[in-house]
């Protein structure tokens, strides 16, 4: 092995992949560059489609049978990768170069043992023996911070949580110390806390074995915490690379500077400072535009110009290998102030519309799968004592993570399920035990739904046109085919679609549009509240502001209700009037937008806060970590749901926090609070997020 | 005259088939021409194996209905002719008369009639059964799966129970039981034709309704109509005169079956639709999870209509590809019926029964069994290849 090799560990050159299909070749990557030096890590960020995947299969050379390298050159360690024969790249992968999925249950092998995958990666490698790589598995459990290492190595992948799957996953990558790690979208698929962690661990690891990284990303605050410079990817090209500090303070293209004013960060609000989206659509591969890739989106095009030839990568004067790939980057005034948007008049709340009291919903769950009847039955409460009124008009965000009990919130405020104590007033009138199929017509247009997954929230066999009419005739709108066509076209208008859309499958649309249709099917009823299960978080950031801002737009056209259940704080912040937290089927706080981001914090508040990555420069954010994962809601901790994680639990005397759930308590103001802590320690917080002066 | 050589013998066969080239010749021009406005059965053009497929399943699809309407046969498939039992391809007919065809182009059978109109029209039995039988078992089992899947719990449990009972059961036992003079007497057979030919009309009229629930000014004639003309074909099919099932009159009802195909139809109906059950079953599971089955459900949907227009549409994937795999079961298992003598009257040109009839004296004379199982053979292969072609294209994209 070339140990005392000090040139880049990585160095792509001018590399271009295509995938060929049956119809044509496909660009996937153009011209792109890139070197990582030793210990260094660089972020890959773009939106899906842009190519950064596509560039870690390139360096794996695993571009299957369709994918094929079509020029450039992948050098790694001097070495270049495309003339390798398989033989040398086996001998690379996983020994030298190492990849982290976004999945990790796919990546772990379910039918073996945890130590054994582990152990096999020395075992192949450097021909190490058992004990060897026994002692060696031991060693990088312990590294990645998982309890009990030796259980660990003897378990299952199924029997780990997604958080210490994940976990696995980075020790297996790290059991043969690659000079490089290629993490493609490493914690997408975890919740915002366990995230946080296992950022932190990524990091800490690269520090301690000098491994250079390649982190790919859609999100800019993550690869502002870990890397130390950045790629900003467009349309199968780099657009502008640096380091971070140069590209997030001094950006030199105008789809960075688009990007970063389309992401809701601190200070942005929905009525002073809107988001700004960028315009039109990501072109596909094949429709290309000449010229600039980012010409029809941008500001500051110039016809003539712009669109005339390829444009190359330019060297930006005074930084670091700052380089940018835009042709007027040095006329382009970068300091001037965004033009503001329409600005617009806050709403008023009006009259209380929806009114929870004491819900409970609690599922009996067999123990014995097989003779469950005469078993114990174990009882999941899903919700515990929620109560709140959300009014007119007024967006209220419910924030929480994977199991705090929001959807079975939403499935209950629905109808789908009925609730096990408690009542939900909608205008006065109890729904919480009337099934959908009891419920009038009324009631169920009233209250309506969006879907998260984009890609799912659409029949794919039906024309976009026909499943909004549908809904109409559910709800008895329109009394003959033509006006309810028409009311569909128009309902088309309000979410901004071409009305030729109508005909169109879904498959033929993006995701935001598919989003925005799943929008206008729900108002299809003129619904009254609107229970938006994070409707952007599978969206790419360009398209996530234009549908958080359609939906603000409806929102104070129509005074609908809408209860927007998040777990990104930022868009949190940026768009709700209240905001309830939750956390294992309790409500833990409940207040204005303002009382929720600023002290005194619930401790898990504080928590999911500092969790948060936001891609600010100027950002101080207090650093929190919460140790281990979401305790399952079949076997939840005694007393406050939250005590096996908070920092704060040794400061409340006599254990009190294991024994009791705390009260409610009233902090003024109607901001409410589940927490022991005593009065004068909830007012010792300090804020989590600070923004540094200018 | 002399006897045909091989070549000759080849070059008329040729000649016969030629309306079925012309026709193959048409679809593939026009498929290939069309093929990237045609959805799936475009795509199936992309592949080279399941062109092959859909080549064969065609041929033998035209080779039926031209067959049907007398274009491509030489003889009569009944008629004997005396001097032709058991003589081998290519023997002139002894004293052909004026308008005859003067040979036997693949010999004669033990009765002396013409082995190759008689596959030809045995394609016909096969073309015309063979798709009903399995479009039937498909309704069954849709009908039964959609609900089992959907609902789950104790429903799922009783029909799942019911179906491992069914595919318990050996298969020829149970041909046999059914054409058992004793049990026939029972009515039995028939008993089980009027279960299982209900579920097409089941099917559609929830269809139907479950779409126009909300527009009941549309619903209501339209039902009556369709479930009308169902109604009446459904008790045509299943009243017979002289068995225990009289159930229309005679000026009424439209058509009789012979006895042996509605035998035939209702043990492939009942061999089956168990098997399109747990396939439907297991997609329901699978797709009733997404987002839009929700979004159904949250817009105050009734099930029928969510299991009808919202699931099955979207497990239409691998039902096609079963469809046609099942079609290909369903001849085999019409030749092993035949083969055993059973349903089929034992005059039916259909392979299964030729193939036993030559069966017999294959020692001797190997012509009169080889040329259908040759046929039955390359029609099921050309299906499974089909099924192939359209999996792996419906993959892709």
């Amino acid at each position: 092995m070339t140990d005392d090799y000090d040139g880049p560990i990585l160095e792509i050159e001018s590399l271009s992949i295509s995938f060929f299909t049956r119809l044509r070749e496909i660009p996937a990557v153009m011209d792109f560059s890139v070197k990582v030096m030793p210990g260094e890590a660089v972020g890959l960020v773009g939106e899906s489609g842009c190519g950064k995947s596509t560039v870690a299969l390139g360096v794996m050379q695993d571009l299957g049978k369709n994918g094929r390298v079509v020029g450039g050159s992948i050098k790694f360690k001097g070495r270049d990768l495309n003339t390798m024969s398989q033989e040398e790249l086996r001998q690379i992968r996983g020994s030298e170069i190492a990849m982290i999925y976004q999945e990790p249950m796919a990546s772990l092998n379910p039918a073996m043992k945890i130590g054994r995958q582990l152990m096999e990666v020395p075992m192949i490698h450097r021909g190490s023996s058992e004990k060897e790589a026994y002692d060696r598995a031991l060693q990088v459990v312990t590294d990645v911070k998982l309890p009990d290492p030796k259980r660990i190595l003897d378990a299952y992948p199924h029997q780990l949580s997604g958080g210490q799957q994940q976990r696995i996953v980075i020790a297996m990558a790290l059991m043969a110390e690659p000079s490089l790690l290629i993490l493609d979208e490493p914690t997408t698929a975890l919740d915002v806390t366990v995230e946080a962690a296992v950022v932190e661990l990524v990091k800490e690891l690269g520090k301690k074995y000098g491994t250079s990284m390649l982190f790919i990303s859609h999100n800019l605050g993550l690869v502002l915490e870990t890397c130390d410079r950045l790629c900003v990817m467009y349309s199968g090209e780099a657009v502008e690379t640096g380091s971070i500090k140069d590209v997030f303070d001094e950006m030199q293209h105008p789809y960075t500077q688009a990007l970063f004013r389309s992401i809701p960060l601190p200070g942005a609000d929905k009525n002073a400072r809107p988001l700004r989206a960028i315009p039109g659509n990501f072109p596909l591969p094949h429709e290309r535009p000449p010229g600039c890739n980012f010409g029809p989106r941008c500001d500051y095009f110039e016809a003539g110009r712009c669109d005339a030839t390829d444009i190359r990568m330019a060297e930006v004067p005074g930084n670091d290998r700052h380089r940018t790939r835009c042709l007027r980057f040095q006329e382009i005034d970068w300091q001037a102030p965004m033009e503001a948007g329409d600005t617009t008049l806050k709403s008023e709340p009006g009259r209380v519309v929806l009114k929870m009291d004491n819900l409970k919903k609690y599922y009996e769950v067999a123990a014995n799968a097989l003779f469950g009847k005469r078993g114990d039955t174990k009882v999941v409460k899903a919700n515990e004592t929620l109560s709140f009124e959300a009014r007119e008009s007024e967006t209220l965000a419910i924030v929480g993570e994977s199991g705090c009990g929001k959807s079975t919130f939403a499935k209950v405020l629905m109808g789908l399920e009925t609730a096990t104590d408690g009542q939900i007033l909608l205008d006065n009138r109890n729904i919480e035990s009337t099934p959908i199929e009891a419920r009038d017509t009324q009631t169920i247009a009233d209250v309506q739904m969006v879907f998260q997954n984009p890609f799912d929230t659409l029949n794919p066999s039906m024309t976009v046109g026909r499943q909004i009419i549908r809904a109409l005739e559910v709800f008895g709108i329109g009394t003959n085919d033509a006006e309810r066509r028409e009311r569909m076209l128009q309902l088309l208008d309000l979410v901004k679609l071409p009305r030729a859309f109508a005909d169109r499958m879904p498959r033929q649309l993006s995701g935001g549009q598919k989003q925005r249709v799943g929008i206008a099917r729900a108002f299809a009823g003129n619904a009254r509240i609107v229970v938006a299960d994070e409707p952007v978080s599978a969206l790419d950031v360009s398209v996530q502001a234009a549908v958080t801002d359609l939906l603000m737009e409806i929102q104070r056209e129509q005074k609908t209700t809408l209860l927007f259940i998040s777990h990104d704080l930022s868009i949190v912040r940026y768009l709700s009037d209240r905001v309830m937290v939750m956390y294992l089927g309790h409500v833990v706080e409940l207040g204005t937008t303002d009382q929720v981001f600023a002290p005194p914090y619930h401790p898990y508040t504080e928590a999911l806060l500092s969790a948060v990555p936001i891609a600010d420069t100027r950002v101080t954010k207090k650093h929190i970590v919460l140790e281990g994962d979401i305790p399952s809601a079949m076997n939840p901790p005694s007393g406050c749901p939250f005590q096996t994680r908070c920092r704060w639990k040794s400061q409340v005397p006599g254990g009190l926090c294991e024994k009791d759930v705390p009260p409610v308590r009233q902090l003024g103001d109607g901001h409410q609070v589940k927490c022991h802590l005593s009065d004068e320690q909830l007012a010792s917080m300090e804020p989590v997020i600070q923004i540094a002066a200018e | 005259m002399e006897p045909l050589n091989w070549f000759e013998i080849i070059t008329r066969v040729f000649i016969q088939f030629i309306p079925v080239w012309v026709a193959l010749v048409v679809v593939f021009t026009l498929s290939m021409v069309y093929k990237r406005r045609l959805g799936l059965y475009g795509k199936l053009f992309d592949s080279t194996i399941g062109m092959i497929g859909f080549a064969l399943v065609m041929f033998w699809v035209f080779t039926g209905i031209f067959g049907a309407m007398d274009l491509i046969i030489t003889h009569d498939p009944l008629s004997q002719v005396s001097g032709m039992k058991n003589k081998a391809p290519g023997t002139p007919l002894a004293g052909a008369e004026e308008g005859y065809y003067p040979y036997y182009l693949f010999g004669g059978d033990n009765l002396a009639r013409d082995v190759f109109s008689r596959m030809v029209k045995g394609a016909w039995v096969v073309v015309q059964i063979a798709p009903m039988a399995t479009v039937f078992a498909f309704m069954v089992g849709i009908t039964l799966g959609l609900p089992a899947g959907y609902y789950g719990g104790k429903l799922d449990t009783f029909l799942s129970f019911l179906a491992n009972l069914i595919l318990a059961f050996p298969v020829i036992l149970l041909f046999y039981l059914l054409v058992t003079p004793e049990i026939v007497d029972t009515g039995i057979p028939n008993y089980m034709a009027m279960v299982l030919f209900i579920f097409p009309i089941i099917f559609v009229g929830v269809l139907l309704n479950s779409r126009y629930r909300t527009q009941p000014k549309v619903r209501t004639p339209m039902l009556i109509v369709v479930l009308g003309i169902m109604g009446w074909l459904y008790l045509s099919l299943i009243s017979q005169p002289g068995t225990a099932l009289k159930l229309l009159p005679d000026a009424v009802d439209l058509f009789n079956l012979q006895g042996g195909i509605l035998v035939v139809f209702v043990s492939v109906v009942f061999v089956n639709s168990p098997t399109v059950f747990r396939i439907v079953r297991g997609l329901t599971m699978d797709i009733k999870t997404r987002d839009y089955v929700a979004a159904a459900q949250t817009r105050g949907e009734r099930p029928w209509y969510i299991m009808l227009w919202e699931i099955l549409p979207n497990a239409r994937g691998p039902l096609i590809v079963d469809f046609c795999l099942r079609i290909g079961y369903t001849t085999i298992l019409l030749g092993t019926l035949g083969f055993f003598g059973l349903g089929l009257p034992p005059e039916s040109p259909d392979w299964g029964t030729t193939i036993n009839d030559g069966r017999r004296l294959l020692q001797v004379y190997l012509h009169p069994a080889i040329v259908p199982a040759v046929a039955l053979l390359s029609m099921v292969l050309g299906l499974n290849l089909l099924a192939d072609g359209l999996r792996e294209e419906s993959l892709r994209d």
